[in-house]
């Protein structure tokens, strides 16, 4: 197999792939990939596993999903599992009354706000964190496992790994799949209300422009620095990973000065506030964009006042991974429920809440099989032509100066 | 005094320390301490940044005089208009909000205020408001109206205590001598209570300065304040060298408010003074008017309907609906249906509360509890008739009972895991019991200790000590926080000293041992002031009795002292355990996976969306808590205090 077929499939991720510094870890053994990404296979890497449970004991119906296709494992486990994690990010029934029922584990689950958070805390209490998973997005990894603060992962115990479509496994960041796993992938966009911004936005150049005008002091943005300032470089024609000096005091007079008054907050899940009517315009990440619209109908709203943009000419596409801390008191159970959480119908399950692409193979029938009234699925899968215009957010020194950007806008902000 | 330079000095001198440093994410500690500069502080000068500093300060200042404003005619109705029975009445009232979580209490204030809300559409349709509904939400209005609320009791205890130990007499006195009742108010009841409207002051202004959480949930842009602002250059931007100067600038400026504060009120008198001839002509005036009033029988003593006691019981009133609206929207939305706990779905539903609870083994706790109690009763009663048994004893069965149901329930191992099926709540209920009840213990020991060192003890050592103690007390919890959190790690790879943090002590992870250590800080400076003031006011003539008899020192303090400061001991416990339990600012930032508390666990779900599940949690916290106290309630009843006593325990006066 060709190594480009392994890519996830934007471009993106893998132009960046060449210019990654960190990756010297992985080279080594680039040629391992390959036998893991074998299609089909559910025994190859499960020899030592528990594999007696494969596909009778899977979680749901089977019907139709022709069973040597998947690996069904389930390694039943025990104690408590710790899990820390993005906010709402996992099905409350999966962490909840199944996870206990199937895994034997009772779930904890703690929630940070951004990658940095995560860092902190794990750095901070130098490998007793005590949380077993955590999920960093990709760019992100190089420099956790660099500091210490991943194990390497027990593939013996991953059965299910096989599951995985080739375009999401073997990442720039973990070529060898030593360290992560694939959660879910997913875009990000902006939301308005059609009643206060009637015309048509479809760039983020609209987007910013009602920020300014229609939706001033009614706007939330993501609170993560390189989420909160790539709408300004793409509507600018750039790249959100732009190191360029002029570039970076370009974007700090833009977003500070000119938009920084006009925010109402600075909110990564901006879904219940939309409901409860404080904003007018939300850029959002995909999933909870697509929750908004349920809340808006249980506020007893209408959803149809609101439009949802994946905004030309780019935005971006992130990937967020599963992984064990080093000194995790259950790495067994973590094990365990990742690779429970690599079964099509727990996954599918997963995804019918959350709304990002789990990275299954074979989606299309997995979901006319298992999840057939799945509401808004434009907002969760993405057509090639879309997906073409993502861009995933690179590791560089100029980071550090979009999160400065960030509190400075938010000081303003306040001001 | 170790304890304090371990956990206070030392690690508030290395966020000084490292206020002078440069950011460096490479290294796991982001701090480069090679090139020590002051560009930190010019940095929080030039930027934006000093305009939160700014809105902090006022915003605090607004909160704490309209507290003062708001409290005081609820404490001064309560001293002095109201029967004993009311008295007590209204201090539950005013008490038992805090023990309902500060931040789902905070949350709540999303209901009302939410611009598509129930309330914002019915102000639409009177046509009092505009059509985009209430816009206070992500305001400072809204941190503001919040932030009084969560304080208020905090000031309104003190403003009772210091009232209602004024001697009655006093303003008899001051009426005998034709004084009317405003300037009874202002020349005798006001000054008296001037200690009690400094202590609430301190209690609400300093918390308030370090307050993150209120801005966090309520605030979104506009409303921020320089609490979050630190947290998120600790967490988000790994920016410690900037947080660290933002930290140690904060307690400047709350140093600097508090002695522009102190100025002020020294000054107001004298100022006052200067104005001595016209207050004194006005006073003439309207004692000569009062006085004629009462020579023609003035009905403004006898009429039946006093106007003022009737404003006041109205304000009293309206207080208590401000305090007790958010706890009521707290329970009501714990029946909500839909997925998020701030949005009504318009019909009750049982829905979180079988989703949280494994119903089965939940319901059979409940029996299981009830027949418990329920025996102790019968076995009471069974005792009374049969045997002679003093009535005293007889009354502790039930507290017995009760204390026998929580350990037969496994209320205090597993209880969590088989009733919950969503184990993260049950497990942060759990910790925050443990984490609370271990600092308690710890706070009434160092501070008890301490309390007595001081009153006992003087000398420079005990002045030295005392400093440290008010710094503790003035120290925003945020700058404490950040302190420890980055002082662990430190700590922890040394032998001994390291260990409880790492390995835990017994049952008890590594993460409780941070915590009883963090929250117990503040809690312990308060405990020490209680019994330090408690002692203040016993001479020594006991102890040194006790001396005289022969007794040994150790002897002395045994029989004597201990019982001497005991009240205060119960009171700087019942204090601490309220704090501690509710503590979110310094927990949150040395938490671990093992030790979430439930205001940690929470504030971490604040920031997507929050499940009705939290208020269902919150819920059964408020009830767990009520019913211990209830029970400490009662064994202080059994003890022979007065409700007025616990209340004034409670303020620790």
């Amino acid at each position: 197999m060709d190594k480009e077929i392994r890519i996830l499939a934007p471009e993106s991720f893998r132009e960046n792939l060449s210019r990654r510094a960190f990756l010297k870890a992985g080279t080594a053994a680039a040629g391992m990939a390959v036998v893991l990404a074998a299609c089909g296979g559910s025994d190859d890497s499960s020899s030592d596993t528990t594999a007696a449970a494969s596909d009778t004991t899977a979680a749901g119906s089977t019907d139709g999903l022709a069973s040597g296709e998947w690996s069904r494992v389930i390694n039943k486990s025990s104690g408590t599992l710790a899990m820390y994690t993005w906010g709402d990010y996992n099905d409350p029934e999966l962490v909840g009354a199944l996870a206990d029922s199937e895994l034997g584990v009772s779930m904890k689950v703690d929630y940070y706000a951004s990658n940095e958070d995560l860092i902190t805390k794990l750095s901070a209490s130098n490998g007793q964190s005590g949380f077993d998973i955590v999920v960093p997005t990709g760019p992100y990894v190089p420099q956790m496992i660099e500091k210490g603060l991943l194990q390497k992962l027990d593939k013996t115990l991953l059965p299910n790994f096989v599951n995985l479509d080739t375009p999401y496994v073997s990442q720039p960041w973990d070529p060898n799949d030593e360290y992560v796993v694939c959660k879910d992938w997913g875009s990000a966009g902006f939301l308005y209300d059609t009643t206060k911004i009637t015309r048509d936005l479809a760039t983020w150049a609209d987007c910013l422009d009602a920020a300014k005008n229609e939706a001033s002091g009614n706007v939330a943005v993501i609170d993560a620095a390189w989420d909160f300032c790539g709408p300004y470089f793409w509507s600018e024609g750039k790249s959100a990973n732009t190191t360029d000096a002029a570039d970076l005091d370009a974007a700090e007079k833009f977003l500070v000065d000119e938009l920084g008054p006009h925010i109402k907050a600075f909110d990564s899940y901006p879904s219940t506030k939309i409901a409860e009517g404080a904003y007018s315009l939300a850029v959002a990440w995909t999933g909870d964009a697509r929750q908004a619209f349920s809340r808006i109908k249980d506020a007893g709203g209408n959803p149809e006042d609101w439009k949802w943009v994946l905004p030309g000419p780019k935005t971006q596409i992130f990937m967020d991974t599963y992984a064990i801390p080093t000194g995790a008191p259950n790495p067994e159970a973590a094990h365990a429920w990742i690779n429970w959480n690599l079964i099509p119908e727990i996954s599918i399950k997963d995804l019918s809440y959350h709304g990002y692409h789990t990275g299954m193979k074979n989606m299309d029938q997995l979901l006319s099989e298992l999840a057939p009234t799945l509401e808004k699925p434009d907002m969760i899968f993405f057509s090639n032509e879309q997906v073409a215009t993502m861009e995933p957010q690179e590791m560089n020194e100029a980071l550090d100066r979009l999160v400065d950007i960030l509190n400075k806008t938010k000081a303003k902000a306040g001001a | 005094m170790i304890w304090y330079a371990l956990f206070f000095i030392v690690p508030i001198g290395f966020i000084i320390y490292y206020s002078f440093g440069t950011k460096d994410t490479t290294q796991l500690l982001p701090v480069d301490l090679t090139n020590l500069t002051t560009s930190n502080y010019s940095n929080v000068f030039d930027a934006t940044f000093f305009q939160v500093f700014k809105a902090t300060i006022r915003i605090s200042i607004t909160a704490t005089l309209l507290c003062l404003v708001i409290g005081l005619p609820v404490a001064y109705l309560a001293a002095f208009k109201v029967s004993e029975r009311w008295k007590a009445i209204i201090l539950a009232a005013v008490v038992v909000p805090s023990f309902t979580s500060f931040l789902i209490r905070t949350v709540a204030w999303r209901i009302p205020l939410a611009p598509n809300g129930t309330l914002s559409k019915w102000l639409v349709d009177l046509g009092w408001i505009g059509p985009n509904g209430i816009q206070i939400l992500e305001t400072t209005t809204a941190v503001q109206i919040a932030i009084v609320y969560n304080y208020l009791g905090f000031m309104i205890l003190p403003l009772f205590v210091a009232l209602d130990r004024i001697d009655v007499r006093m303003r008899e006195a001051s009426k005998d001598l034709g004084a009317g009742r405003v300037a009874t108010f202002f020349s005798v009841t006001l000054p008296l209570a001037g200690p009690g409207i400094i202590a609430g002051v301190l209690l609400t202004f300093i918390p308030m300065c370090g307050d993150y959480v209120t801005a966090t949930i309520l605030g979104g842009a506009k409303g921020n304040m320089i609490g979050s602002m630190i947290a998120s250059q600790f967490s988000g931007a790994q920016n410690w060298p900037l947080g660290a100067a933002m930290a140690v600038l904060m307690i400047g400026a709350v140093l600097l408010t508090l002695a522009v504060g102190a100025l002020l009120v020294w000054l107001l008198p004298r100022a006052f003074s200067l104005f001595a001839p016209v207050a004194e002509r006005v006073r003439a005036r309207s004692y000569a008017r009062s006085a004629q009033a009462v020579e023609h029988g003035s009905a403004q003593t006898k009429l039946p309907f006093d106007p003022i006691v009737a404003l006041m019981r109205t304000w009293a009133v309206l207080v208590m609906v401000f305090l007790f609206v958010p706890i009521l929207l707290v329970i009501l939305h714990s029946f909500n249906r839909s997925t998020s706990f701030t949005i009504w779905s318009g019909h009750t539903s049982l829905k979180w509360w079988s989703e949280l609870f494994d119903g089965g083994s939940a319901w059979a706790m409940v029996v299981r509890f009830a027949v418990i109690i329920a025996l102790a009763f019968v076995v009471r009663m069974v005792l009374t008739r049969t045997t002679s048994i003093a009535r005293r004893r007889l009354n502790w069965v039930g507290p017995i009972g009760f204390a026998i149901a929580v350990v037969a329930n496994g209320l205090l191992t597993d209880w969590y895991r088989d009733i919950f099926d969503f184990a993260g709540i049950g497990d942060a209920i759990r910790n925050s019991f443990i984490a609370a009840l271990g600092a308690t213990i710890i706070a009434v020991i160092i501070g008890g200790l301490a309390g007595v060192a001081l009153a006992r003890r003087p000398g420079r050592w005990a002045t030295v000590f005392m400093a440290v103690v008010f710094l503790i007390l003035v120290t925003p919890e945020i700058m404490d926080a950040i302190a420890l959190a980055t002082w662990f790690p430190r700590i922890q790879d040394i032998p001994v000293l390291g260990y409880p943090f790492t390995e835990g002590l017994g049952p008890f992870n590594g993460g409780v041992n941070k915590l009883w250590v963090g929250q117990s800080l503040y809690a312990s400076a308060v405990v020490t002031l209680i019994v330090r003031a408690r002692l203040a006011g016993l001479d020594e003539s006991l102890e040194e009795a006790a001396a005289d008899l022969g007794a040994t020192p150790s002897r002395a303090f045994r029989q004597i002292t201990l019982p001497l400061i005991s009240s205060a001991l119960v009171a700087g416990g019942l204090l601490s355990f309220t704090l501690c339990l509710d503590n979110a600012v310094i927990s949150t930032l040395i938490s671990e996976a093992g030790s979430t508390t439930f205001p940690v666990a929470l504030l971490g779900a604040t920031r997507s969306t929050i499940k009705p599940f939290w208020g269902v949690g919150a819920v059964i916290l408020f009830a767990i808590t009520m019913a211990a106290l209830a029970f400490v309630a009662v064994v202080l009843r059994r003890s022979g205090s007065s409700s007025s006593d616990i209340a004034a325990t409670l303020t620790g006066s």
